[in-house]
């Protein structure tokens, strides 16, 4: 028999830890790489099993993690923004421990954020600096790499001009990075340069902020804990957002909260939910207005709220009054009883919150879906308080911050917009002359009837959206309102697969003179299609490989420290944007504001003082009080944040800070604002996390009443709504220089402050504003007299400067309901964002072509836990790939039968567009409703059944391969943002 | 001593695997060896739940009682564990166990599927505690630094509990008081002869 | 012990798993999950009516034996295994040796009542003796290697310690494994070789009524296998067959189609085997020390005359009028 351990034995452990740790050969990690045969030289033979296995030895060799340090960082997946700690020993992540400290995560983790160590030391990792050359990959140097990328730029800038280039930057940046690399556009003279965020929220942002100010979720994932009334539509946090459900189920077990959720597919959120509701996909705009029809019927909305702080909402009423009970069902599947019971809970059990994801956005009305949703919240007056709010999960791990730093084509980092004044706003911060900007930019040639640009024109024109890239390239370049189609991509973190009509992006792929591929590991873009030559792949670290400061979705903003210097021959994105500017001339200029620290290769930025530039910048969304040094403050001191108002204890080193400083975190760091961690809260101080709706829509508003006359609404907040404290008690305008001087609070400015802000203004002093003054000095007597900087406005139920200013429902593009297309059809034939956009053309075409009756099946798609985004990096972990092996298609059991499709078995999954179609896993069951299909969209490396594994280097191709969704879907594009219609199309699918 | 157990509280899972990955993280557990698993019951039909299963660590453990060769022993902590250096591969324990716990590294016929792995509650094996060769055969001992399994410990939702049975069936009943309706604490029966009410 | 629980694993557990399935709502159109939820507790009580049922649901990775969440059939195994088992093998082969030991006390050796006669008669063949052997040696080492997996922890593991104890049991594994495939071989030469001569007949009932001439006195007559032996056949190729098919299915575990059905298998492989080893416990000591001349029918392959005249006069005769049928035919030109 074994002698059973004794508790002294356990007891001992420690010290023969200690023993342990010094005879059992630990490997530093010079050792570790020696070994793995990854020192310069002997990289070429390294194969990824070698790899492997000596990755397994390394680790056994190690032994238990012991003597190790201990490195907080930040997941980098979704956009909950657990934090990571790690232990790293010699060099060489050894191990992760939970962070119970962090009250985001409290040591929680999903599938992904437990398995982050091995995408660090994951042995698929781009390894070198690569180019295609006839078909084959080459190894070479990082110079190399520089210079012959940097040159082939300058070569298509001289023929096809800079907007020629798309820049597409990642969500996966830090904030730093994000705000580098759109630096680094505005220097190379385009707005062609966007990121993740137009295929998952552009739409939310384009909504929200045309409604209330800003284009963020206005609470965070640890308020959902009050919310009596949770709404779930078109979001799986179970799946997509893991670590929030930990808040949201307690929430429900402590409040006895409702969770009401509406979804094509029965999720594992709604199998949490006390109420589950099957909506027909694309359907969302009638859904709320069902509901609101219910509210407005019974009288259950917010009539104060409404008074004081809603404009508009009369011309919503009008609209609600054609949905009732019967054309709801008859468009959404939704019961009248049950439509009704959702609309009294969530109008009367409050504070109700709304929560949603792609489910929402991805369509062709994405942002009017948005708007809708906008409408009911302040309908329920469910905005601005504890508890309530559009809880809008977003993404990735800091999609938030790279959209707030203005990866995006139509924005300057922090939302100011394309406009003059932004632009000399900027050019003022980065000590950079205005008219040098202007110079960068290319010359817009007339052409296809519309009128020349000249440069400051196009410098003032919104770029061309990542989700319709290849459309730039292979249209005929009289459609494409640039001065000539696409001939490159440069690719920073960015999947090749997550947009629909894959086979236009093969041929787009097929046109491009250079694509650039920096990533740490190899994305769809390199497998897909069939280039030869003119493609470079660039090894980049992740976030865990450099430092920086990243936002998850509620705006608190967190420090990660570096983990472990890139591995393999990877290098930072800071050195990467550095040293491409520094190729491309402007390198000098760009980062002459910023300390440089010798990274791997050379020199490069340090986050620290990137982050500095952007407190001095980005006063328009309160991103200046966010220093390195209270942002690393906050990470050491994590454990004395309250877990529900995220507020610091007293007495403590971040005492009242809410935590991470949520945007907006007013005036300079000195000023210790707390941050925003509840946005238009008007329960709370200006200077103390309050706030108001933002009025950016115009003072007043011209109505014309039933008589023909004409009456001017006011914009700004009435009834006396304002934040506690203010000194003025109703609504106000934004603050200027100008207002200032009318309410005689100049005379509170320091001299100081007063000389930046007559720097500033030149000739009109008056004109400086809250968002342009540098100094901060607006901001802090705004704030002194407890106002809030922007004013104190009306949000808006009619946003009239948008295509549908009052959502209307329409049909998705490819619509199972072809009797219905004729009475709510897509919107007319228009141009959105420098091309076509054919709405009604594509819908007409398919009604007459048939399409659904030979795709009978509605395919709708969202994300699996296991995956984040295109999937490379996931798809290429071991730990979580074994979870997912194959791609699949979720099908009813009756349709299923109907097709002889047996489950587990190969189907072929058929789109409308292109004659394409998929080879995957038929997974039967009743997540999805009859005529419903469901497909994850993480998969790559298979192309219409044919499997591309060797299209990728060797030993760099992911672990788990398969066809992409987006092979299927089909076309539809918001008409605001060129946000694709990824959740709903048609399909047909047959046994393969 | 405590008396080591898992409860996962089915109402809490949302089948996010991390209690899978953060296994195979800690652990360095192989592909193919599953130490845990989340199984989904009911899958796509209204009042599905999932149920993150592993080695419970039963009370009069079955697979200890059917070991031909007597390889497992259970510590003070009442953590059953095995020898791997007497384990003979021959797949007893799997019969016996009612969670399917035991793992071999070989996918092949009798006697040929190598020496059984399995949950170790994150507490090592027979070797001295923390020592290399331990690590190598069985995984960490976070019980002997002090901590729990990393697989309870990172739960996304706290669904998974592990530690001394009579707190987290304490931490359950307080939940299933507020909440006002239990899940069932699944396996509690069968691994530990305990209804845990509710 | 319950025995009724046991006797439906042999039975009722019948090759066929038993998922559970819970009663869904009608319309997955208008549901609340949470209170529709699954509980444990509706699983415990399909346990009741069924000890078999297993708790299977959905599970991404591959292996499908994941996906199985509970099976608390294994308890009733274990019980098996752990008690059944062993009392029955205890019973079965200490008491088939006890009654032996009685019966040689009582009876003692059995012998030749006419005396050796001095010329013998051949009775098995070289290959017959190869077959009858071979199958005989991987028997006795397949029995020591078997019952070393139920016994050995009680009897050898406290004399000679747990690794070499290990060591021992591994190489019994391989040996079981390797030598059940001559050992299934030689149970199929048997058949094909002896199946002629044991033909049950009616001379068997007149045997076992004289009670094979061991009990009673004087000789019942017998061809060539007596009703005892005939037994003895039937039961090594019947026996053999079961402990071959359920080895096979032991010994591969992916064709057998689920841990219910490899219980099944492992019992009827466990109780098969002990009633055989008592049976073969017999038939070795009537082979040997029980019966005089009797090891010589596969010792050498010839017996005594007189011996071959007691126990199988008929066989004899037959034998007799082959050879002098033979003889005839050669004789025959000569005259």
């Amino acid at each position: 028999m074994l002698i059973k351990r004794k508790t002294a034995d356990v007891q001992r452990g420690r010290l023969q830890a200690a023993i342990a740790g010094l005879s059992s050969g630990v490997m530093d990690r010079r050792a570790f790489l020696r070994r793995s045969g990854l020192v310069a030289g002997g990289v070429a033979a390294a194969g990824a099993l070698q790899i492997g296995s000596v990755r397994k030895a390394e680790a056994a060799g190690l032994g238990p993690a012991t003597g190790t340090k201990i490195v907080k960082n930040i997941c980098t997946h979704c956009s909950v923004g657990c934090t990571v700690k790690a232990e790293v020993a010699n060099g060489v992540w050894v191990g992760q421990e939970p962070a119970w400290e962090s009250p985001i995560n409290r040591g929680s983790h999903c599938a992904k954020g437990a398995s982050v160590r091995e995408l660090v030391h994951g042995d698929r990792r781009i390894k070198y600096p690569m180019k295609l050359v006839d078909g084959q990959w080459q190894r070479i140097s990082w110079d190399v790499a520089i210079n012959e990328i940097g040159d082939k730029m300058m070569q298509i800038r001289a023929k096809s001009g800079a907007d020629s280039v798309y820049l597409l930057g990642s969500a996966k940046f830090s904030n730093e990075g994000a705000y580098l690399f759109r630096k680094f556009a505005a220097f190379w003279g385009t707005n062609n340069v966007d990121h993740q965020a137009r295929i998952c929220h552009s739409t939310t942002v384009a909504g929200v902020a045309n409604t209330w100010g800003y284009g963020a979720m206005t609470n965070s994932y640890n308020d959902i804990r009050n919310s009596k009334t949770n709404l779930f539509m078109g979001s799986n946090a179970a799946e997509a957002h893991p670590v929030s459900m930990q808040h949201i189920l307690v929430g429900k077990e402590q409040n006895r909260a409702n969770v009401i959720v509406f979804d094509p597919r029965l999720t594992r959120t709604a199998a949490h939910a006390t109420d589950y509701i099957r909506i027909r996909s694309g359907t969302d705009i009638a859904v709320i207005w069902g509901m609101m029809w219910h509210i407005f019927k019974n009288g259950w909305e917010d009539k104060e709220f409404l008074a004081a702080r809603v404009h508009g909402m009369d011309d919503v009423r009008k609209e609600v009054e054609k949905y009732d009970p019967k054309t709801v069902e008859d468009i959404t599947g939704v019961p009248e009883a049950q439509m009704k019971r959702a609309a009294e809970t969530f109008a009367k059990v409050k504070p109700a919150t709304f929560i949603w994801c792609m489910g929402v956005t991805q369509h062709s009305v994405g942002t009017a879906n948005v708007r809708a949703i906008c409408n009911l919240l302040l309908a329920t007056g469910n905005v601005g308080g504890m508890g309530n709010g559009a809880n809008i999960f977003r993404g990735h791990c800091n999609v938030q911050g790279a959209t707030d730093f203005g990866l995006d084509i139509s924005n300057l980092p922090c939302y100011y917009g394309l406009v003059e004044g932004a632009w000399r706003h900027w050019a003022r911060v980065w000590d950079v002359p205005y008219d040098y900007f202007v110079t960068r930019f290319d010359e817009v040639p007339a052409k296809g009837g519309r009128p020349a640009r000249t440069r400051k024109a196009n410098m003032e024109t919104s770029g061309h959206t990542s989700t319709r890239w290849f459309d730039a390239a292979n249209l005929p370049a009289e459609q494409v309102d640039q001065m000539d189609n696409l001939k490159a991509m440069f690719v920073m973190g960015h999947g090749g697969n997550t947009i629909p009509r894959m086979p236009d992006a093969v041929k787009g792929l097929e046109k491009l003179e250079l694509l650039v591929v920096a990533d740490p590991h190899p994305t769809n873009f390199v497998s897909l299609g069939g280039r030869k030559n003119g493609t470079y792949l660039l090894p980049i670290g992740t976030q865990f490989e450099c430092a920086g400061s990243r936002t998850c979705s509620n705006r608190s903003v967190q420090w990660g420290e570096k983990v472990v210097e890139p591995i393999f021959e990877a290098a930072s994105d800071y050195f990467v944007i550095h040293k491409l500017a520094q190729k491309l001339g402007f390198a000098e200029q760009m980062h002459k504001n910023y300390e440089m620290v010798q990274g791997k290769y050379g020199p490069e930025p340090s986050a620290e003082s990137i982050l500095r530039e952007i407190n001095r910048g980005g006063w328009s969304t309160g991103y200046t009080g966010q220093s390195p040094e209270r942002l690393k403050l906050h990470m050491e001191h994590q454990d004395k944040f309250d877990l529900v108002t995220l507020r610091g204890a007293k007495g403590s080193p971040v005492e009242n800070d809410f935590y991470g400083l949520p945007w907006p975190c007013w005036g300079t760091p000195e000023l210790k604002h707390p941050g925003t961690h509840i946005l238009y809260n008007t329960s709370l101080e200006a200077g103390n996390g309050g706030g108001t709706f933002r009025p950016r829509f115009g003072l007043t508003r011209e109505r014309t009443l039933a008589d023909g006359s004409k009456v001017n609404d006011t914009m700004l907040a009435e009834n006396g709504s304002h934040s506690l404290n203010s000194e003025i008690k109703d609504g106000y305008p934004e603050f200027t220089m100008g207002v200032l001087k009318k309410l005689g609070w100049d005379a509170d400015l320091t001299p100081k402050e007063l000389e930046t802000i007559t720097w500033v203004g030149g000739n009109n002093i008056d004109a400086v504003n809250w968002a342009n003054d540098i100094s901060g000095g607006i901001q802090r007597v705004a704030l002194k007299h407890g106002c809030v900087p922007y004013g104190n406005g009306k949000a808006r139920a009619n946003a009239w400067n948008l295509p549908d200013p009052v959502p209307v429902h329409r049909e998705p593009i490819y619509s199972p309901r072809v009797d219905l297309v004729a009475k709510w059809p897509a919107r007319p034939d228009e141009r959105t964002l420098r091309i076509p956009n054919l709405h009604t053309s594509v819908q007409k075409a398919a009604v007459e072509k048939g399409i659904a009756k030979s795709f009978p099946i509605v395919l709708t798609s969202g994300r699996l836990v296991e995956y984040e985004g295109g999937g490379e990096e996931t798809r290429s972990n071991k730990w979580l790939a074994e979870l997912q092996q194959d791609m699949f298609v979720e099908i009813n059991p009756a349709d299923a039968a109907a097709r002889g499709i047996r489950d587990g078995a190969f189907v072929w999954v058929s789109g409308p567009e292109n004659n394409s179609k998929a080879r995957v896993k038929a997974l039967v069951t009743e997540r999805v409703g009859k005529g419903v299909a469901f497909m994850p969209f993480h998969f790559g490396g298979f192309y219409q059944g044919q499997d591309q594994r060797g299209n990728y280097p060797k030993g760099t191709d992911p672990i788990v391969l398969g066809e992409s969704v987006n092979i299927v879907t089909t076309y539809g594009y918001d008409p605001v943002t060129a946000m694709h219609e990824g959740k709903v199309t048609l399909c047909q699918i047959a046994a393969a | 001593m405590a008396r080591m157990k898992f409860l996962c509280d089915a109402d809490r899972c949302i089948e996010c695997n991390a209690c899978v990955t953060a296994c195979k993280n800690e652990n360095e557990v192989p592909w193919g060896i599953n130490r845990r698993r989340v199984v989904t019951i009911n899958d796509g039909k209204p009042g599905e739940r999932s149920v993150s299963m592993a080695c419970m660590h039963c009370t009069d453990a079955p697979c200890a009682a059917v070991c031909p060769v007597d390889c497992f022993y259970t510590t003070a902590d009442a953590v059953v564990l095995h020898s791997k250096d007497l384990c003979i591969g021959c797949g007893y324990c799997f019969y016996a166990c009612p969670f399917g716990a035991p793992q071999y590294p070989k996918v092949g016929n009798f006697g040929s599927r190598g020496k059984m792995d399995k949950c170790t509650f994150c507490s090592g094996g027979p070797e001295a505690d923390l020592s290399p060769v331990e690590f190598q055969k069985y995984g960490s001992n976070r019980l002997a630094e002090g901590k729990l399994p990393l697989c309870a410990e990172m739960c996304s939702t706290k669904s998974l509990l592990a530690g001394d049975g009579e707190i987290i069936a304490q931490i359950y009943k307080e939940r299933v008081v507020k909440r006002g309706y239990g899940s069932g604490a699944w396996g509690w029966q069968t691994a530990y002869k305990e209804n845990i009410a509710i | 012990m319950r025995f009724g629980a046991h006797i439906r694993l042999l039975v009722t557990g019948l090759l066929l798993t038993f998922a559970v399935a819970f009663a869904v709502p009608a319309s997955a159109q208008q549901v609340n999950p949470t209170a529709d939820a699954v509980r444990e507790r509706q699983f415990l009580d399909a346990l009741k009516g069924n000890p078999q049922a297993e708790l299977q649901g959905r599970i991404t990775i591959p292996d499908q034996k994941a996906a199985t969440l509970e099976r608390p059939a294994g308890r009733d195994w274990r019980a098996f295994h752990q008690g059944t088992m062993l009392r029955i093998a205890a019973i079965a082969i200490l008491g088939t040796l006890l009654v032996l030991a009685v019966f040689y006390l009582i009876r003692g050796r059995v012998r030749t009542e006419a005396g050796p006669a001095g010329t013998t008669i051949t009775r098995f063949n070289a290959f017959e003796r190869f077959v009858h052997w071979l199958t005989a040696g991987c028997f006795i080492i397949l029995t020591l290697s078997g019952l070393n997996v139920t016994f050995g922890k009680l009897v050898l593991l406290p004399l000679v310690g747990p690794q070499a104890f290990t060591n021992l049991s591994i190489a019994a594994k391989w040996a079981h494994n390797f030598l059940a495939w001559p050992f299934m071989l030689g149970v199929a030469l048997m058949f094909v070789i002896w199946i002629k001569d044991n033909i049950p007949t009616l001379t068997d009932l007149r045997w076992f009524a004289a009670g094979g001439g061991i009990i009673g006195k004087g000789h019942p007559e017998a061809r060539r296998f007596n009703g005892g032996q005939k037994v003895v056949f039937w039961s090594v190729v019947l026996g053999g067959a079961a402990l071959s098919v359920s080895g096979f299915y032991l010994l591969f575990p992916f064709y057998a189609g689920g841990v219910l059905n490899l219980q099944f298998w492992n019992v009827v492989h466990g109780i098969v085997s002990v009633l055989m080893i008592a049976l073969i416990l017999g038939h070795i000591y009537i082979g040997s020390i029980g019966m005089e001349g009797a090891f010589d029918a596969m010792g050498s392959g010839e017996v005594d005359l007189n011996w071959a005249k007691a126990h199988h006069s008929l066989w004899v005769e037959e034998e007799m009028q082959k050879a002098r049928a033979g003889a005839d035919n050669r004789l025959q030109p000569a005259e």
